[in-house]
């Protein structure tokens, strides 16, 4: 007797097996307000209100871009966002790139954040394993603070690493964050140059600068991209001698059955 | 048949007791956590409560300390054996001179006389059954103010109670403070109605002073009649928590020692729920085959029983502090505080339990090690990139979704919020743009043309660097010149957890800085924060803008 298709996907629920196969996504709700429980808000209003409230809890969602895109940005946004709802955050901050000015100014509740800084050394020299190991044990940290539960986000801050480094760590390891993720209420953000995890129920944002409509879709490379210097001109912005900001694009990438248009979001920085 | 023992404060043999009133209401003695014996140094001075409950320990197992120098202890059927009732007090006087205390001893029918007449009357005061409101009508209205602590339930035992949730943090101090003040204004009714003693105070009708002055008059004419309105709750010694186990043959790893510590935590855990008390401080005692002993201290953030959570951090304590040598006996001793009292609502958002956060920051601390977590703290610097650590809490106040909202903004907050808000209806549609800092500066070649930079390049992989499109600056800094030994001033590419007080190594000053900022956007598309130091003139990138 064959199985309906409800009967299968309530096995495949029971036996916990990757959502793939399941349409276990939260239903958005039809009154556009977004649900705090099914989404971390950014903060970034028009970018919460592309994303249908925010980043999806309860998934490994990433925000990739080159240099200068303004993830940081982005991150410490969210985190100030999540901190003023009352909820904790954690930074499983690999590189130990955090800068705490920054952080205040972006309105995160420092004593609401707990920070974990990973022990990378700028110049190994003949010890070329020592940052493949503080990579590894930054990854076990992350894994505890998935673990501890009832994070409201917690971030995975890679954004300096080469990406030969990531891709050296065992490919069952972000199929193992997500599954410790699945269920809970706590949004996982990793942060890179380039997509990690791939997680299909997670939500992909990868950031870059404005340039002739479109965000950049591959990894930095400045040759490859073949920027001119005018094209930089406009997005990065001076006035008079001081920085003053940066005009970026935040397009998904990869979000399961939640967009079907291609969500592009204009974003821009400004120094504080 | 009551007796009481006070002790006046002139005639104290030691310590302070200065008969304040706040801390006269401070009700039964807080004698804090019991302490294991091998870490206790020497015994300390032997306190006066723990002198006069000790006397009273002597005659009766129910006794009562309301003060520091005040203990009631029920001596009835104590006749049979000392003989009658001015024998028993004397016996008391006796046994509190031979511990070298002077005391005021009464013996009444009645606790509340007994008390009264205590602070009223030296040496041995006996009244017989019956006669207490006769004993008591002579004696000065003022005794009132000087044995509230004694005070049955409308005013002491609320009051007591009040103070016990003060001691716990978990009361309002205004309550007390009422108390206090309700008892002034009714001695300040008294003598404006001319009443002087005791016992013209006891003569008033009750329903007349009940509709003037309130219940709680009812209360002082009781004790001016000399009758109890509660009963005596004897007081308790506090219970020691510590279990121990000899070995029959000895452990060497942690993963046997965690069956051992199960086992002795959770008969612990469990007598820790009967006295509504959480651990404190948890010891953990290992005694070695070597006769050593291995003594670990472990205080806890939060008052917490849960026995998973007690055993994951003394295993992970140990497990950064091994023992030198196997183990053949393991003991456990907590040290107890008044339990945690957690009310949950609908309309909070569930948050990481202390015992959660506190074993998580265990595991971090032994994965990463201690210096490397916490919460971050900006610090009063001038310094780029300057930073503090301090400990991550592990109780955060919960946050009502019907205020979930962002708390009161500050000016300069709201002078950001007008910058970056451009779409006009106050919705943020701009970011802050944010820098991740290089601990150590990474050290550049920089082309400079017409004393601005012009080509940035670097030796490090991951910055390849390029042309200068454009940059701002330059931005002078220094500080620290101040207060920099002579080698401190020699500026060095240091790492920069020396700039956070916390991380700062001790005794060692921070060092001085001194340059010139630039923020540059390079050909490769992303904008740096550069910097030349002005006593070397090289060049370093210290930030990236991202």
């Amino acid at each position: 007797m064959p199985l309906a298709r409800a009967d299968l996907e309530s096995l495949l629920r029971t036996r916990r097996l990757d959502r793939t196969l399941t349409t276990a996504l939260p239903p958005l709700d039809p009154a556009g307000i977004p649900d705090d429980y099914a989404c971390a808000p950014t903060g970034h209003t028009a970018l919460d209100a592309r994303l249908s409230g925010g980043f999806p809890r309860g998934q490994l969602s990433e925000i990739v871009g080159p240099r200068s895109a303004g993830r940081t940005s982005l991150l410490l946004q969210m985190l100030a966002a999540a901190t003023a709802r009352g909820e904790l955050v954690a930074l499983v901050d690999a590189l130990d790139m955090l800068d705490v000015a920054s952080a205040e100014a972006a309105g995160v509740q420092l004593d609401r954040l707990l920070w974990i800084r990973g022990h990378v050394v700028s110049n190994p020299g003949m010890c070329r394993d020592l940052n493949q190991r503080a990579l590894e044990q930054a990854i076990r940290a992350f894994t505890l603070v998935l673990q501890a539960g009832n994070f409201g986000i917690v971030a995975f801050d890679v954004g300096e690493a080469p990406m030969d480094a990531i891709r050296r760590l065992p490919f069952t390891t972000w199929m193992r964050l997500q599954r410790l993720i699945e269920g809970s209420q706590t949004a996982g953000v990793l942060v890179g140059s380039d997509s990690m995890a791939r997680s299909s129920a997670g939500l992909t944002l990868r950031l870059g600068i404005r340039d002739s409509g479109s965000a950049r879709s591959a990894p930095p490379s400045a040759s490859e991209r073949g920027w001119g210097p005018a094209s930089i001109e406009k997005s990065i912005r001076f006035r008079g001698r001081l920085f003053d900001g940066l005009d970026m694009e935040a397009r998904v990438i990869r979000a399961r059955a939640r967009y079907h248009d291609d969500v592009r979001v204009p974003l821009s920085t400004t120094c504080a | 048949m009551y007796a009481c023992l006070y002790r006046p404060p002139a005639l104290s043999a030691c310590g302070d007791f200065s008969h304040d009133r706040r801390a006269a209401l401070s009700g039964p003695p807080d004698r804090g956590p019991a302490r294991p014996e091998v870490h206790r140094g020497e015994r300390p001075a032997l306190q006066p409560i723990a002198s006069l409950a000790a006397i009273a320990q002597e005659f009766s197992p129910r006794y009562e300390c309301h003060r520091d120098d005040l203990v009631s202890i029920d001596v009835s059927g104590l006749e049979r054996l000392l003989g009658p009732a001015r024998t028993i007090g004397e016996q008391l006087r006796r046994d509190a001179a031979s511990r070298g205390m002077r005391v005021h001893v009464a013996v009444a029918g009645t606790r509340m006389a007994a008390i009264v007449l205590a602070h009223a009357r030296p040496g041995v005061t006996i009244v017989e059954p019956g006669g207490e409101a006769e004993a008591l009508a002579p004696i000065a209205i003022g005794v009132l103010e000087k044995a509230p602590a004694a005070m049955p339930a409308g005013a002491s035992a609320t009051r007591d109670a009040h103070a016990r949730h003060q001691r716990a943090g978990v009361g309002p101090r205004e309550k007390v403070k009422d108390i206090d003040e309700a008892l002034e204004s009714a001695l300040a009714a008294f003598k404006a109605w001319g009443l002087k003693t005791l016992g013209e105070l006891a003569a008033l009708p009750s329903a007349d002073l009940a509709s003037r002055l309130g219940r709680q008059a009812l209360v002082w004419q009781a004790l001016a009649r000399g009758e109890d309105v509660r009963p005596l709750v004897p007081t308790l010694d506090e219970e020691r928590f510590e279990s121990s186990v000899e070995l029959e043959w000895p452990i060497e790893g942690l993963e046997p020692l965690s069956f051992v510590l199960t086992r002795l935590l959770e008969p612990l855990s469990t007598r820790l729920e009967r006295r509504d008390r959480g651990a404190a401080v948890l010891h953990v005692l290992l005694r070695l085959v070597t006769k050593d002993s291995h003594a670990r201290r472990l205080e806890l953030p939060a008052p917490m029983r849960d026995v998973r959570t007690l055993r994951t951090l003394a295993l992970l304590d140990l497990e950064s502090h091994p023992p030198a040598a196997a183990i053949d006996r393991v003991a456990i001793v907590i040290d107890p505080t008044p339990g945690r009292v957690l009310q949950h609502t609908l309309f909070t958002r569930a948050q990481p339990t202390p015992e959660q956060l506190s074993t998580l920051v265990a595991r971090l601390g032994a994965l990463m090690g201690q210096d490397r977590l916490g919460a971050p703290a900006v610090v009063d610097s001038y310094r780029p990139g300057a930073f503090a650590m301090t400990p991550f809490k592990t109780e955060h106040p919960s946050t009502s979704f019907m205020a979930r909202g962002a708390p009161p903004p500050r000016a300069e907050d709201l002078a950001l919020e007008r910058r970056l808000s451009r779409s006009g209806d106050g919705c943020l549609t701009s970011l802050v743009s944010a820098v991740r800092r290089c601990r150590n500066p990474v050290p550049a070649r920089v082309a400079v043309d017409n004393g601005r930079p012009v080509r940035v390049t670097t030796d490090r992989r991951g910055f390849v660097g390029g042309t200068v499109v454009m940059c701002a600056g330059p931005w002078r800094t220094s500080g620290d010149w101040w207060n920099a030994t002579e080698d401190l001033r020699r500026p060095v590419l240091d790492t920069r957890e020396g700039n956070g007080p916390s991380a700062s190594g001790a005794g060692v000053g921070p060092r001085a800085f001194n340059k010139d900022e630039w923020d540059v956007a390079l050909t490769d598309g992303a904008v740096y924060r550069i910097f030349q130091d002005r006593d070397t003139d090289a060049w370093f990138i210290d930030a990236i803008v991202d």
